[in-house]
Parts: structure tokens; sequence; C-alpha cells
């Protein structure tokens, strides 16, 4: 679902971010990427995203290469993605259901199916009764709930999070992992960024660790399980 | 099955239009006092070239080609009697494709005492001071103008052993004319500024839209939005600023046109007209709304087009 083979990043002012960065993730595969801050997590995510271009190598997403992929085509391959943010990215000048239900008018649905499809997803993340509230008014742990329904009212195949429990407290994280894994349940692919490194053990997937730009390890979840018991 | 596809497609355009269509009219009541002042901006602008535009069409409205304004009159000598009158007549009708009506002294007095309502102190002349006047009317011939009629005419006039003076009434007609070609140009010159101004007052506008929306700019287009539904929002914005100008305008104008009419009909009326000050008509509304639109559509793109080359993404994800 997601390949990189030998990705290296360079910026424009010469330092590197990816160093010859090789790894595959299966559809319907969760796993976590993580490393100290300035490891290269952000970088990889926004190479997925387009947000950047790789220098060397070739990034697969969904079955594109974005190495031979205009520009232009990246609204359709982030249509491919849900992605969840650490700072939720959500509008305030719009209601959660508006929010919520942006990738669907950007895909020009029905108002009916629309509807449906953003009370599905409120539903899912457990915020049913906030379609009308305003995302100011909600808790931290509540914006960012919001953030996850948006990415997965289109159901898209792939699902990307950064930090996505940097603001929370310890509990709350859990529940949103938790969240995490049921959606991934129902086949989605799932990568997050995240070096919250005691709840990513606990759940026992696979683990890709970045260091200074390289690849460290790759350890699968059973050996995390393993490594536990 | 491609028919399907395609029905499916242009459905789901016609959703996303009509999703930016209500989002940039919520954006512009929301910032109601800016939407204001950009839209009495536009306004003023607009209503000069209208206000021109109506000017110069009423002024061509007057009968230019009535007859009488090409009539040349003609003063005989002092010398001259009724009998050279009469004679030189009758050559202007052998000779020239002209109408010809001769006035006697006392005629001419009488009339003139009439018109000038100097009836006693004309009293005071012992000999009636006027000539013998010929009028002459030419009657131009099929795709002769009257203009180049009455300059075909006048020269041979002139060189008659009796004439003494020979009056053109014809040329402050031609001065008008010349005017009011002018006035077209200018007219065409004002509306292409103001369009510039147009223009230039909204893609300003739109770029402080843009600007003050960076953010939900940001989250969009990672959301997967293209850079069409980014830029529709705008470009209707763009639509109501320049259709709401030139609703303004055309207030603006017809506020100005209450107050002018009366001094306006009465300065016309002293022309020989029977006047009524003419409006635009319902086509020339439409065409100053649907203008007005467009040029704010068109400045609202040239905007959003240049900030959407510029937009970085990048920093979106991580710190």
């Amino acid at each position: 679902m997601i390949t990189f083979e030998r990705v290296t990043k360079r910026y424009d002012g010469g330092a590197i971010a990816l160093r010859d960065i090789s790894f595959h993730l299966e559809p319907g595969e969760m796993v976590f990427l993580t490393g100290h801050s300035g490891a290269g997590k952000s970088t990889l995510l926004r190479l997925i995203l387009m947000l950047e271009q790789a220098t060397r190598g070739q990034v697969i997403v969904n079955g594109s290469n974005l190495s031979n992929t205009p520009i232009r085509m990246a609204p359709r391959i982030r249509r491919g993605i849900g992605m969840i943010f650490q700072d939720h990215k959500l509008l305030n000048d719009k209601t959660v259901f508006d929010n919520v239900a942006l990738p669907l008018m950007i895909a020009g649905l029905r108002y009916q199916d629309i509807r449906k499809r953003v009370r599905a997803a409120l539903d899912m993340v457990g915020l049913l009764g906030k379609e009308k509230s305003w995302p100011m008014a909600l808790s931290g742990g509540e914006q960012q709930r919001v953030g996850i329904a948006r990415a997965i009212v289109g159901m898209p195949p792939i699902l990307l999070a950064d930090e996505p429990t940097g603001n929370l407290d310890p509990e709350l994280s859990r529940d949103l992992f938790g969240l995490f894994r049921q959606l991934n349940e129902q086949g989605v692919t799932v990568l997050i960024a995240s070096h919250d490194l005691a709840l990513i053990r606990s759940m026992g997937k696979r683990v890709i660790v970045l260091a200074q730009g390289g690849l460290a390890d790759d350890i699968a979840g059973a050996d995390l399980a393993g490594a536990r018991a | 099955m491609n028919i399907i596809r395609l029905r499916r497609k242009s459905r789901a355009w016609g959703r996303r239009q009509l999703y930016s269509f209500f989002s940039s009219l919520g954006t512009l009541l929301s910032h109601r006092l800016g939407t204001l002042m950009t839209v009495l901006v536009l306004g003023i602008a607009m209503a000069l070239p209208i206000g021109l535009y109506v000017t110069v069409k009423n002024l061509r409205s007057l009968d230019l080609q009535q007859e009488q304004w090409g009539t040349i009159t003609v003063f005989l000598h002092s010398s001259a009697g009724e009998n050279e009158a009469m004679a030189l007549s009758r050559r202007i009708g052998q000779e020239l494709n002209a109408s010809v009506q001769a006035v006697s002294p006392e005629e001419g007095m009488a009339q003139f005492r009439e018109a000038s309502g100097f009836g006693q102190a004309l009293e005071v002349f012992e000999d009636n001071p006027l000539p013998w006047v010929l009028l002459v009317i030419p009657a131009p011939a099929g795709g002769v103008t009257l203009s180049e009629a009455v300059a075909s005419i006048e020269p041979w006039l002139q060189e008659q052993a009796e004439v003494d003076f020979v009056q053109v009434d014809f040329k402050w007609l031609q001065r008008l004319a010349g005017l009011l070609e002018l006035g077209d140009a200018m007219v065409s010159m004002l509306a292409i500024l103001f369009s510039l101004a147009v223009v230039v007052v909204v893609a300003n506008t739109i770029r402080l839209d843009v600007s003050g929306r960076a953010d939900e700019i940001q989250v969009l287009s990672l959301v997967g939005a293209g850079n069409s539904f980014i830029r529709q929002p705008f470009l209707y914005s763009g639509f109501w600023y320049g259709m709401l100008g030139s609703l303004v305008a055309l207030l603006l104008f017809n506020l100005c046109l209450h107050y002018l009419r009366q001094p306006l009909e009465r300065l016309l009326e002293a022309y020989g007209n029977s006047f009524a000050v003419q409006n635009l008509d319902a086509a020339g509304v439409l065409i100053v709304l649907l203008a007005g639109g467009l040029l704010g559509f068109v400045g609202a793109g040239v905007s959003v087009e240049r900030y959407l080359r510029q937009i970085r993404l990048g920093g979106m994800i991580g710190r």
C-alpha cells in the first residue's frame, strides 16, 4: 500500500532529512513510525502526501509512483489518504458537521449522502451529538476525534497520523489508539508517527524506527509482543 | 458506461459549484462592513462612465438632421431691391438643388419686432435698415449629407454680386457633432480606465480575503481539494463584488439624474427639442450588471491565481 524504495530527501539548504529509506506496508497493515525529533518522521509523511518530492528513490502510494506523478495530481493522491494532525487543523468558523463534511463536499457528493456519511463517521468516533457544535467549544480530545472523523469520512484506504496524541493525556491517548486499531480492523492501512514509546509497545504492532534520517530499526509486531512478554 | 460516468462527474461538479456559490455569499455577508466599503468604491468608480455615456446618448438623440439646421441665410446688399432679390431667387432655383424663400425688409422687420420685443424702440428708425434676405434650404440628393450639400452651395452664393453676406447656421451643428464624437471617445476611455480600476480593487480585496483564509486553504488542499475547488468561492466573491458595485453605480447614477433632470430638460428645450431625458434601457442595465460581475470575476481570478502559485504546504506537518 505504501512502498519506499531507497528514498533520499535532501532539502534545498543541503540538509539531508531522509537517507536511503526502504520499507513496504501491506494493505490492511497498522504500523507505527517513531524516532526522536528531527529523525525524519514528518518528512516521510510529507513525501507520502506529495507535499515534498523525494530527491532520490521512489515512493509508491496506493499504486501510484509519486516520483513520476505530476504535482497537479496531488489532490487526487491526497483524497486517497485520511490525514490526522497533531493540532487537528479544524476550521474554527465552521461547525463540526461542516468540518467533517469537507472531503465529501470536495468530492461533490449529494447532500443526503454527505449527511449520512458524516453522521456515520461522527458515530464511529463517539461524537454523534456534537454535529452543530463549534470546534472551539470542544475539548482537545474531542477536537482530535473530529479530525479523525474528517479523515475517515471519505473512506480512504490509507490513514496517516502525525503525533495524534501529542497534546492528550495518557488515558485519552490510549482511547485514540484503540480507535485507530478499530479502523485498522476494518481494513484501513494505518501509519502513525508517534514518540509515545510505551503506548506503541502496548499495541503490539509493527514499528519503524528512524534515527537521523536513516532507517534504524523495523520491528515486527509479533517480536514486539514477544519482547514484552 | 462512459456517459454514466460523465453524468456523475458533471453532477459532482455542479454540486461543488453550488457549495462554492453559497460559501462565497456567506463570506461576503459575514464581513458586512468590508463588503460595503468595497462595493461603494466600485459603485462610485463605475457611476462616472455610466453618467457620461447616458449624457452623450441623450445629446445624440437630439434630431440633428432637422432641415432647419441646414438653412443658409443669404443677406443681400442694401442697395439690392425686390427685382434683384427675385432674380437671384430664380437663378438659385435653376442652378442649385435647393429651395428658396425670399424675405422682404418689411417682413423681416415684422418678424424681428415680434421675436425680440423691441416693438417701440424700433420706431426710431425712419428707414427700414434691413436688407432683402434669402433663406436657402438645400435639398440634398440621395447619398449626400446635409453638411456636404451646404458646403457645396455656400461658395457659389458668396460669389454672386448681389450677395453681401452668407450665414450658415450649420457650423455649430458640426461643432456639436465633433463634441459628441469626443464624448464617445471619452466614454470608451473612461470605461477602460474604470474597468481596470474595478479589476484592481476587486483583486486587492480578494487578495486580503485569501491571505485572511490561508489556514483554511491549506487545510482544504491537505484533505484533497484541487485548485479549482479552492479558487471557486473567491471567483464567486469577485463576481458578487463586481455586480453589487454595478448596482450601487446604477443607484448613484439615478440619484444624480433625479437632481439633474429638470435643468437638463430646460436646457435642451432651449435648442428647440421637446425633450425627455432618456435613462439606460433594460438591456443597458443588464449589460452594466453583467460587466461589473465579469470584471470582478477577472480581478478575483488574477489575485487567487497568484496566491495559489506561491502557496507552500510543506510547513503543515511537523514543526
